[in-house]
């Protein structure tokens, strides 16, 4: 029991109770003692509970029974399952006491006490270091610019802010999926004339930006790659290049699509290549921002568009420059005038010209058309008549000798049907072989398409199985990092070991008593076995002797005697043993007896009955001093 | 084009590498390294025919041969050495000229950066405790970099996510 003691009273130390030093065990405990410990637990375990408790005894004998009772009731709110009123804590008995205490130092929140000293993972510790600073910062007053010391200039100011932009850069790789091999070239650049990362950026300041940035992208395309192809590029049965490659197409094909549709303004696409057109499309977009020149060069389109717009640029550029240079200005402006509206009209005409002949066009192709059409079903329809015209010529050539021709034709056609037949039959010797390979080959095809959709699953699992297997290893890591951690900052605490010795000790103690029980059961067993098995024996040995001497008992006087003394001899037999038997069960009801008033004395009665009997007193005066006190009033 | 060969032989490696870089986004080279070499005019205009031929070549996806027709003015050494450099650099080059294509809308977005702060009292709270964000874009309007600072509370902030949740559910459609 000292050990438990010891557990519990460190326990209640930890929850808050002021336990005093020579104080070490339970039977120690004074009743204020108890109230504090069971009040302290109950506020650790349920704070809304333990608010309303105060955990120093009143002097008063009624407010100490109100008491009482409501911790009995907070007791049993919390589940325990044994008897308590306010007796128990009032009048305490030591095993009652231990036994609620045990249960309420089980039912104390394990990390309350423990948590604060115990390691935690990184990002935690991160988390906590980051809010003890900023609790810091924020105690700290704010003070106005000029009159900040350098470490507050530091702190308040604003001299480490710095905006976040990111650069480019350059990082040396083995190879890209993009780009696909590395040639020797590159390589050659990336040893001798790649600067270092940090020496890429013209401002310092961009550096750590950019790095993220970076690290950033890359991940995020892995990831998106990953994904992609576990969902969607695993089924379409390709290698990863094939894969990019069709995406890529696909993609080129449906951003043409969407470029067609945002522009139906542009006209309908010419036959020519996608490149013109989306040259025609770009042109529409630029065409009135002369600041697209600062784009010239970016990309092909912008480029060819550029050319384009310069080539038509300068022809009218050189028309209007000669005669500028000739004639005065006056001339010049009624020139001018003159050759627009000359200009004009002959556009006007020209347009009308044009405009009529595309009509003319339009009209002419319809008709082209048409004509095309009727003229194929001319000839087809002249064939036909040609085909019918030689057979009626034939069958005039042969009317004349008609009985010969018919038996000849007779022939002809029997002969040709035989010869149907006969190529029936051969088609069909081919047939059936080609049908069977047909058959048998789909047969394969279908399997190794079931086997490459097995093989298909099976790689998708591996895979899910690959990711899982990798989470686990990873957070298993973490938790051994931690536990390691953990270890180390446990403090070497020798009491462990000790209790671990000693439980291992108490269950060996267990095991012995429990082998010792179990062989003087197997001896109380076979004695009560030997027990029956003579009682069966002494009373199978005396009805025989009964029955023999009784046989003779009619006869010889003596033997009735002999007899008579048998019987008797039975009978105070049995009695003696009924009388062995009796004075067992009154021992073991002595035993009884004894530990019953062990216990009792234990429970300190006599010391509990007396304090009873003071507080009943005490109660007794304190009802009729408030009598006394309410007769005055 | 011809004025390249000016520059010492083991220069001129070096020099193309720092044009790239120029067009990449990074330092072109400086006038006064070079300024023994050629005048300014020379050198302006050394460094606009190298960079556009680079981009010109890249951007047009020309094959070796017919990136070496463009150079046959120069000495067989010179075009050896730009054709080690185009190798070598034409991922890079190609990277620049597509994001600058990307770029061909008006207005764009560059960078984006936030600060978190809390507003411990107002004008006529004295305990707010409002957790602000600060969001600040970069944004480049036809290539005048412009910054757009915009303060958000929780909700504004709730929606503003959820409308850029939407534009990628979009984005990815696409894809």
């Amino acid at each position: 029991m000292e050990e438990v003691d010891k557990i519990l009273i460190r326990s209640l130390r930890l929850s808050g109770t002021d336990i005093p030093d020579e104080v070490q065990s339970v039977r120690e405990f004074t009743t204020e003692l108890i109230v504090e410990a069971v009040v302290r637990c109950l506020q650790v375990i349920n704070p809304s509970v333990g608010a309303g408790l105060s955990h120093i005894l009143p002097p008063g004998m009624s407010a100490r029974f109100r008491i009482g009772i409501s911790l009995a009731q907070a007791c049993q709110d919390l589940g325990y399952q044994g008897e308590v009123g306010y007796q128990t804590f009032l009048y305490s008995s030591e095993p009652e006491i231990r036994r609620l205490l045990l249960f309420l130092v089980e039912k104390l929140p394990r990390d309350a006490s423990e948590d604060a000293a115990q390691p935690v993972g990184k990002s935690t510790a991160l988390h906590r270091a980051i809010a003890t600073t900023i609790k810091e910062q924020l105690a700290v007053p704010w003070v106005p610019p000029t009159c900040r010391t350098p470490r507050l200039q530091l702190l308040q100011g604003s001299c480490l802010l710095k905006q976040f932009q990111a650069r480019p850069l350059v990082l040396p790789r083995e190879s890209d999926p993009s780009i696909g091999k590395m040639p020797p070239e590159r390589k050659e650049f990336f040893v001798q004339f790649l600067p270092p990362v940090s020496a890429q950026l013209s401002r310092p300041a961009c550096f750590a930006p950019s790095l993220l940035e970076q690290n950033m992208a890359d991940l995020c395309t892995d990831q998106d790659w990953e994904n992609e192809w576990k969902n969607q590029g695993l089924g379409s049965r390709m290698t990863p290049e094939e894969y990019r490659q069709w995406k890529h197409q696909r993609l080129q094909h449906r951003l043409l699509d969407q470029l067609r549709q945002a522009a139906p303004q542009a006209g309908p696409a010419p036959q020519g290549g996608t490149a013109r057109d989306l040259t025609q499309f770009l042109g529409t977009f630029g065409a009135g921002q002369e600041r697209m020149g600062a784009l010239d060069k970016g990309s092909r389109f912008t480029h060819t568009q550029h050319l384009a717009f310069k080539q038509e640029a300068e022809p009218t550029a050189q028309i209007h420059t000669l005669p500028v240079s000739r004639t005065s200005e006056e001339e010049l402006q009624e020139r001018q005038a003159a050759e627009v509206e000359i200009l004009e009209s002959e556009l006007g005409r020209l347009v009308g010209q044009i405009e009529e002949i595309e009509g003319q066009l339009a009209t002419l192709g319809l008709t082209l058309t048409q004509v095309e059409g009727e003229v194929r079903q001319r000839q087809l329809g002249v064939t036909e008549l040609e085909q019918t015209l030689r057979v009626k010529g034939r069958t005039v050539e042969l009317l004349p000798d008609a009985e010969n021709n018919m038996a000849k034709l007779q022939v002809v056609v029997e002969s040709s049907a035989q010869r149907i037949i006969q190529l029936a039959a051969q088609w069909e010797k081919h047939r059936v072989p080609l049908i069977q390979e047909f058959r048998e080959l789909k047969a394969l095809h279908d399997s190794k398409e079931l086997e490459s959709s097995q093989r298909l699953l099976e790689i998708r699992e591996l895979h899910e199985r690959i990711r899982s297997a990798a989470d686990e290893a990873k957070r298993k890591d973490d938790l051994y990092k931690q536990l390691l951690l953990e270890l180390e900052s446990l403090p070497k605490d020798v009491s462990r070991s000790a209790y671990t010795q000693r439980i291992l000790e108490i269950v060996s103690n267990i095991c012995k008593q429990k082998e010792e029980i179990t062989k003087i059961l197997s001896d109380t067993k076979e004695l009560q076995k030997e027990i029956n098995g003579l009682t069966g024996k002494l009373d199978r040995t005396f009805a025989v002797t009964d029955e023999l001497i009784f046989k003779d008992a009619k006869r010889d006087e003596a033997v009735r005697k002999a007899y008579k003394y048998l019987a008797a001899l039975h009978e105070s037999c049995s009695q003696l043993i009924q009388t062995i038997e009796d004075t067992g069960t009154i021992l073991r009801e002595i035993r009884d007896l004894e530990e019953q008033i062990e216990s009792e004395t234990s429970k300190k009665t006599l010391n509990n009955l007396e304090k009873i009997l003071n507080d009943y007193r005490a109660l007794k005066q304190e009802n009729t001093a408030l009598l006394g006190r309410a007769r005055e009033t | 084009m011809k004025r390249l060969e000016k520059l010492p032989a083991e220069e001129t490696l070096k020099f193309l590498h720092q044009v790239v870089d120029g067009v990449c986004g990074r330092a072109y080279p400086r006038y006064q390294d070079y300024n023994t070499v050629w005048n300014l005019t020379e050198w302006m205009e050394v460094l606009e025919q190298v960079a556009t031929y680079f981009k010109s070549t890249v951007g047009k996806n020309l094959s070796d041969e017919e990136a070496l027709q463009q150079l046959s003015e120069l000495s067989a050494d010179s075009q050896r050495v730009i054709v080690t450099c185009l190798k070598g650099r034409k991922p890079d080059i190609r990277h620049a000229l597509i994001q600058r294509t990307d770029a061909i809308s008006s207005a764009r977005l560059q960078d984006f950066d936030w600060q978190l702060k809390l507003a411990l009292s107002s004008d006529k709270l004295s305990v707010l405790q409002m957790p602000l964000l600060n969001l600040d874009l970069d944004v480049s309007e036809d290539g005048d970099p412009k910054q757009l600072s915009v303060e958000m509370n929780k909700e504004e902030l709730q929606n503003l996510l959820s409308a850029l949740e939407a534009a990628n559910k979009v984005v990815l459609q696409l894809k």
